[in-house]
């Protein structure tokens, strides 16, 4: 399968995007594009669809509305043979990492090249070894995953998905569960690596400062749409209610601290039910 | 009454859809073996893992089984004066029935729960999820393997088991209780049939190798992604697999026998 690369060209672009649970919808309607080169970042709260919309762009899921080209490709039409050779291309960080637990750092980064390529065992030692320096864990290669610490495990994983040098970064909650020092080795990381490398990349996150460090452009979405976008420097000023409470974190506003419920006199002081 | 019907119809219809998945997930299963080269060492791995770890219960289970049979058997039979006749009764017993069935169950016990316990865990850490956006696919790297290694190893468990329990029935019979060294294996040799006995054991557990392997991947690839979700997958693949086994034998033995 040949891909057309044009380096004009945006490298995610949903025209529409409609993706439904059941009857609730998670995009409905929705237009963005992912510039080539560039990062990009999906905010939002929990449960409104960054997840999805990275296993949408990965072909894992179909949305039921919309086109969805990746790369020039409408990624909805292939077949799974081509799906899995278009996935080549692109690197996924999973936010449990995802390292196969039965094999060491080295064989986990070493994965996708012994499937993908037929490099002689001192090239691929190599090209491990580079991926393992590059993530400044080339010294960890004979450890176990269970010998890691939480952000070494995140960065072997970001090794493993850089290994077959991919021209796509789908990075899902990246700083979830990291300590200041992790996910300030993260940001860099995946900064440089993206300049680097020469990737596109795409952070799904609710981590508001770290993300907007890096970020190039961001996206939030809420309510199974897009509500704020721009440069950081303008979402972190826009004052539009349900964005200025998301990037702020203010505990009350156009999503409501209280769950609905009765009011609190009738709950307290009403009968008790038997 | 009506609503009765309905929600009886449903869970037919849902039960319908779940042997209608699982046979989807057999043939995907059964036809992705893209590359020999790479898949044999992952079959050996699996063989080994599934095959020689379960050898000791398999062993001891022979042992034991065997020598139970022989002094059930011989307190009955040495009423009629019928003790030379322990061989055939042992062989029979064990070559038929005993040996697929327990095999088959132990297997189910062993390796299978072990195999639907890896395969949830690796789904629920994301390791099948990170393997498909590496493009690799993990019904062959993962699901088939353990397939076709569950189902080359339980005939040849099954062939283990016979023979230990045969073994123990001997050490039972003959250096315990008694029974003549040359009545007991003539007896045997008499009234074992190659084709009738033999054949139809390993067709038993090639029948309980192929189900219990399948229901074992099967609801590793299906469980639900969170840790009860492995422990009810891995009940659920015990009590299915047992219950098949059990049921499956009734099917077989009763074609065998010519009761159908």
């Amino acid at each position: 399968m040949q891909v057309p690369v044009d380096a004009t060209q945006d490298y995610v672009v949903a025209n529409d995007l409609t993706f439904k649970r059941g009857d609730r919808y998670i995009f409905n309607h929705v237009n963005l594009t992912i510039p080539r080169g560039k990062i990009t970042a999906i905010m939002g709260p929990s449960g409104t669809g960054k997840t999805t919309l990275l296993q949408l762009i990965g072909g894992a899921l179909k949305p039921q509305g919309g086109s969805l080209h990746v790369n020039g490709e409408q990624i909805t039409h292939f077949s799974r043979r081509e799906l899995y050779r278009f996935r080549r291309q692109m690197g996924m960080l999973f936010q449990g990492s995802a390292l196969f637990t039965h094999i060491n750092v080295f064989d986990n980064v070493a994965f996708p090249l012994r499937e993908h390529t037929k490099l002689p065992p001192a090239i691929l030692r190599e090209v491990v070894l580079l991926k393992l320096e590059a993530v400044g864990l080339r010294g960890a290669a004979s450890l176990m995953p269970s010998e890691l610490s939480g952000g070494m495990t995140r960065r072997v994983a970001l090794a493993r998905a850089i290994a077959l040098d991919p021209w796509l970064m789908l990075y899902d909650e990246p700083f979830t569960g990291q300590d200041p020092i992790a996910m300030g080795v993260l940001v860099r990381l995946i900064r440089k690596l993206n300049d680097a490398l020469g990737m596109t990349s795409v952070i799904v996150s609710h981590d508001v400062p770290e993300t907007a460090e890096i970020a190039d452009y961001i996206y939030v979405i809420a309510d199974g749409q897009i509500i704020g976008q721009g440069k950081p420097a303008d979402v972190m000023e826009n004052q539009e209610p349900k964005l200025k409470q998301f990037i702020h974190g203010l505990a009350d506003g156009a999503v409501p601290f209280h769950y609905p419920a009765r009011a609190i006199d009738v709950d307290l002081l009403g009968e008790v039910p038997c | 009454m009506l609503t009765q019907v309905q929600r009886l119809g449903r869970g037919g219809i849902r039960k319908l859809l779940i042997v209608g998945d699982a046979g989807i997930v057999l043939v995907q299963t059964l036809f992705r073996f893209p590359k020999l080269a790479k898949s044999f060492p992952l079959l050996l791995k699996q063989l080994y893992a599934i095959g020689v770890f379960s050898l000791p219960i398999i062993i001891v289970s022979g042992l034991f089984i065997g020598m139970v049979v022989a002094l059930q058997g011989y307190n009955v039979l040495v009423k009629f004066s019928a003790s030379a006749e322990l061989g055939q009764l042992v062989a029979l017993s064990v070559v038929r029935e005993l040996g697929p069935v327990v095999t088959a169950l132990l297997f189910a016990g062993r390796a299978c729960s072990a195999m639907t316990a890896e395969i949830s865990l690796m789904k629920t850490t994301e390791q099948l999820a990170s393997m498909e956006m590496m493009g690799v696919d993990p019904l062959w790297y993962v699901i088939s393997p353990r397939f076709w290694a569950g189902f080359i190893s339980l005939p040849l468990l099954t062939l283990i088991f016979s023979t230990v329990a045969i073994f123990g029935g001997y050490a039972m019979g003959v250096h315990w209780l008694g029974v003549d060294n040359g009545g007991f294996w003539n007896n045997m040799q008499g009234a074992v049939d190659f084709r009738l006995d033999i054949v139809n054991g390993i067709i038993k557990s090639l029948v309980f190798a192929f189900i219990v392997t399948w229901i074992a991947v099967y609801q590793g690839i299906r469980s639900v992604p969170t840790a009860e979700g492995i422990g009810l997958a891995t009940t659920r693949t015990v009590v299915w697999a047992s219950l098949a086994v059990l049921g499956f034998d009734f099917v077989l033995t009763a074609l065998m026998m010519g009761g159908w």
